[in-house]
């Protein structure tokens, strides 16, 4: 077949319908160092491997229809991440989640999957808020001083140009989860499209204002602990988000 | 599989290129877990310890398939436990260094100086000093000399080796030709010195090197001398009773029984060649006279249809690349490569995965075929016919002509090909002007061919992209080029300007390639155990990661080699057909008497046909297996264009 055939094939071609698995995974270990794309080729590979009835995307370059909530950087590990896996058939949840766990790495892990209707909107744009944990000698004291400050220029690069913003706005506040332990702090921040902060952003951050030293913030261990929809405080965990069907 | 603590700490990690290139914990990576109990409870473990050494980055390692190949042997021994390790780049290098955290393997994290082996795998002469860094990086000593009973042993293998007495000082054993068969009989005779050593009866590390010795394939320098003359050239010659004055490479007899990865390491992130790899024959039946791999392959052994359809299938559902490649010299010359192709391809009907089809001949098969295969963007031709004139192609025994190129390319510009790559050597022996400025006239005929095609036919026609590239000839060991001389840097140079004032034409790019690392190249492709300490001085002021153009330093290289007192003319010469060359003592079945035919044949404008059109008695007979017993094809094979 030439080409343009090829070409009029495919968008001839109707849409068809998909299965979503909703996934909620973790990574630790090794696995924390791969960039965003490695670990998406790692979802894809598994779930090749596990012989999954994956849909691909229509085009020129077909990839398997997957859709991370929000990307995750190197050196950031998770508890709990989403991702929407499209299927071209009804898939039983526990057969997927133990498929796909058989074939993943070392330190990615599906924790469970819930089959959902095709989402009208997609699981990249629901997501308003993360929470984290940062634990470091000292880390609760340098986060609560770094809330009370108006600003925090941090500088960021952009387009290949170092660039100030200020982050404060976007750190919402401390979570109860790991009080009284002065070397872990667990926080909610803006994330996803619109108001997004990445962790190692806070970190500069608390280097600049609350004097924390270079190295104990290179080394502190980064935990995203939870995704979530909705305007804080009223925030709802991305897996507990009620879908709505993209034909209704 | 059980979780390793990494020695680096995350503000280390983060702060290197790429950290996920050591971190390890990869599908498919395999950990013994009978050794780490042995290794918990008693300290010590019966299992040979092997560290499966890529002296390059991890990106470049993990696409290797000798590591996956050997990977898999070496695992699926009971008595071997074989690891990963790689190159550190040099951001890492100094990490390691600072702060005195010895180099690990990927598996286990485990310094490389508790293994009892460390296996390099050598596929290019110029990552020599990378593996003094490993050794260094490890705390090993450099020097095989300087080894003692505790220190693992120290082994290398692949295509290089053949003349490895550069490195003659590092290397404890090497290995000669195709590996799966002797590694495990040298591990088998390791194990027992290791054994041995809480017996009353201990091997002494010579003695294992003596045992290890008699192994055929297996060549150990130390018990080897070297007499230097101009006249006679350097011999090298056994220095003790009972080790063989020829060391004959080794070599798989059946390829369909000989164990193949079909679940190799995937990696995590993304490496050089990111995909599964199907290996279809080893050898090559033609005879291009520069080409190292041509004659040290040889002979050539098809593995069976229904075998590659199988590991194919099982590599695809093993892996989840969505590409394979498929493996060999020539690919074409498959004998059933046609059958081969559509079997795969309805295998992977569905499933969106992509052949990758190096090294094809074009006729109308491959061009529909990579209509197939492509589904994406129709990327380019590429032609590799060496030299710009059919005299040129005669003397090196390219046995493709002008026309084949041109009824090729007329094929592919008809059904909308547009981007041609062109692939040439400049400095071939007996080369001329005429020969430099027929590249470009083929360029420009080319491009001239595709405004015909698009007049004829009437098709709108995009502006053509051609691509012209050229290589340096560097004159290889065991090939019938092994006499010839180097051109000089400053010829060499001139060539190429002769070649770029003449390829004007805003359709043709030309690309070329560095000449500093060609220079070094030769010296380390035919130089001998004097280069031992020049290497060792390089490595120790800094020179390594010599492979990559912009680590490469020639002008430091050239100072400590005339410190040494050598010159780069001492290697890039013509050779006397007279004297001792520095690796006649390993034999890879192809004698001196028919490279040395060869090379009177290329001189005289001869060509040699491939062999399975005739037999032209290379002498790897000796190894009575392959192509050279089967029937004769008459007329044989058209041309070799990839």
């Amino acid at each position: 077949m030439r080409q343009s055939d090829v070409a009029k094939m495919m968008t001839m071609q109707d849409h068809q319908t998909a299965y979503v698995q909703r996934c909620t995974f973790a990574r630790s270990g090794p696995a924390i160092y791969l960039g965003h794309l490695d670990l998406m080729t790692c979802f894809e590979r598994a779930a090749r491997r596990a012989q999954l009835p994956i849909l691909y995307s229509q085009g020129y370059n077909p990839r398997p229809e997957m859709v991370f909530a929000l990307p995750l950087g190197v050196g950031i590990e998770t508890r709990k991440d989403y991702l929407d896996v499209s299927l071209d058939r009804p898939f039983d949840e526990e057969e997927f989640v133990k498929s796909m766990n058989t074939y993943l790495p070392q330190g990615i892990r599906i924790l469970k999957s819930k089959a959902i209707p095709e989402p009208k909107d997609s699981i990249m744009s629901i997501v308003t808020t993360a929470s984290y944990r940062f634990e470091a000698p000292g880390i609760r004291a340098a986060m609560e001083k770094a809330l009370s400050f108006e600003s925090l220029e941090v500088e960021k690069m952009a387009k290949g140009k170092l660039k100030k913003t200020d982050i404060r706005p976007l750190l919402i506040s401390l979570s109860q989860a790991s009080d009284g332990n002065p070397d872990a702090v667990d926080f909610y921040c803006g994330a996803g499209s619109e108001k997004n902060v990445r962790p190692d952003l806070i970190l500069s951050s608390l280097q600049v204002y609350c004097g924390m030293d270079k190295e104990i913030a290179e080394n502190t261990r980064v935990i995203r602990t939870g995704l979530f929809s909705g305007t804080y405080p009223r925030i709802t965990p991305i897996d507990e988000v009620e879908v709505v069907c993209r034909n209704s | 599989m059980r979780e390793f603590a990494l020695p680096l700490s995350k503000a280390d990690l983060m702060r290197v290129e790429s950290p996920a290139r050591y971190v390890g914990g990869e599908y498919g990576a395999i950990v013994k877990e009978d050794m780490l109990d042995e290794l918990e409870k008693e300290g010590k473990t019966s299992y040979l310890r092997f560290a499966f050494c890529f002296p390059d980055i991890y990106e470049i390692g993990m696409s290797n398939l000798a590591l996956q190949i050997l990977y898999h042997v070496l695992n699926e021994s009971p008595f071997v436990a074989c690891e990963r390790a790689f190159s550190p780049w040099k951001d890492m290098d100094a990490i390691l260094r600072e702060k005195k955290i010895p180099l690990y393997s990927m598996e286990t994290k485990t310094p490389l100086s508790k293994f009892d082996v460390l296996g390099f795998s050598l596929g290019y002469e110029m990552c020599y000093t990378n593996v003094l860094q490993m050794l260094d990086l490890s705390g090993i000593p450099l020097l095989s000399e300087e080894r003692g009973e505790d220190d693992p042993v120290i082994c290398c293998g692949g295509p290089v080796t053949y003349n490895i007495e550069p490195m003659a000082d590092f290397f404890d054993v090497v290995m000669m030709g195709e590996g799966e068969e002797m590694i495990l009989e040298l591990c088998e005779k390791i194990r027992e010195y290791k054994l041995s050593k809480d017996t009353d009866h201990p091997i002494t590390r010579e003695e294992m090197l003596y045992n290890c010795a008699q192994i055929e394939g297996v060549y150990v320098p130390c018990f080897y001398d070297v007499s230097y003359s101009k006249a006679t050239g350097a011999c090298v010659k056994p220095n003790r009773e009972g080790i063989p004055e020829t060391v004959t490479k080794r070599i798989i007899k059946d390829l369909d029984t000989v164990s193949y990865p079909t679940n190799p390491v995937v990696s995590n992130m993304r490496v050089v060649h990111d995909r599964s790899y199907l290996e279809v024959f080893r050898g090559c039946i033609r005879g291009c006279r520069f080409c190292q791999a041509g004659f040290i392959y040889r002979p050539v052994r098809e593995k069976s249809e229904p075998v590659l359809c199988r590991q194919g299938m099982e590599l695809e559902k093993n892996t989840g690349y969505d590409e394979m490649g498929l493996l060999s010299l020539s690919t074409s010359d498959y004998t059933q490569f046609p059958k081969l192709a559509t079997d795969l391809l309805d295998t992977f009907e569905g499933h969106h995965t992509s052949l990758s089809l190096p090294s094809l001949r074009l006729d109308s098969f491959s061009l529909d075929l990579m209509e197939k295969v492509q589904s994406t963007r129709k990327s380019g031709l590429t032609f590799a016919p060496e030299a710009g004139t059919q005299r040129l192609r005669d003397v090196i025994n390219k046995n493709i002509r002008e026309e084949n190129i041109f009824s090729a390319l007329e094929l592919a510009f008809e059904g909308g090909w547009s981007t041609v790559k062109l692939y040439f050597m400049l400095g071939l022996p007996t080369e001329t002007d005429e020969d430099v400025l027929g590249i470009a006239d083929l360029a420009k005929r080319i491009e001239q061919l595709y405004y015909d095609v698009g007049r004829r036919t009437g098709q709108k026609m995009r502006k053509p992209e051609i691509t012209v590239s050229t290589s340096l000839f560097i004159p290889k060991p065991f090939t019938p080029f092994q006499w010839e001389k180097q051109d000089t840097k400053e010829e060499l140079i001139r060539k190429q300007r002769l070649l770029k004032d003449n390829l004007r034409s805003r359709n043709i790019r030309y690309a070329w390639h560095d000449f500093d690392s060609s220079v070094w190249e030769v010296v380390l492709a035919r130089g001998d155990r004097r280069l031992s300490p020049v290497l060792l001085e390089g490595y120790k002021s800094g020179l390594f990661f010599d492979a990559w153009d912009d680590q490469f330093k020639l002008p430091q290289w050239m100072e400590i080699l005339e410190k040494h007192g050598l010159t780069v003319e001492d290697f890039s010469r013509e050779y006397s057909e007279e004297e001792t060359l520095s690796w006649e003592h390993i034999s890879v079945g192809v004698t001196k008497k028919f490279l040395l035919s060869e090379r009177h044949k290329a001189h005289a404008e001869t060509t040699t046909p491939s062999c399975r059109e005739k037999c032209s008695g290379c002498g790897v007979t000796c190894f009575g297996v392959g192509e050279c017993f089967k029937e004769k094809v008459k007329g044989g094979v058209s041309y070799a264009a990839e």
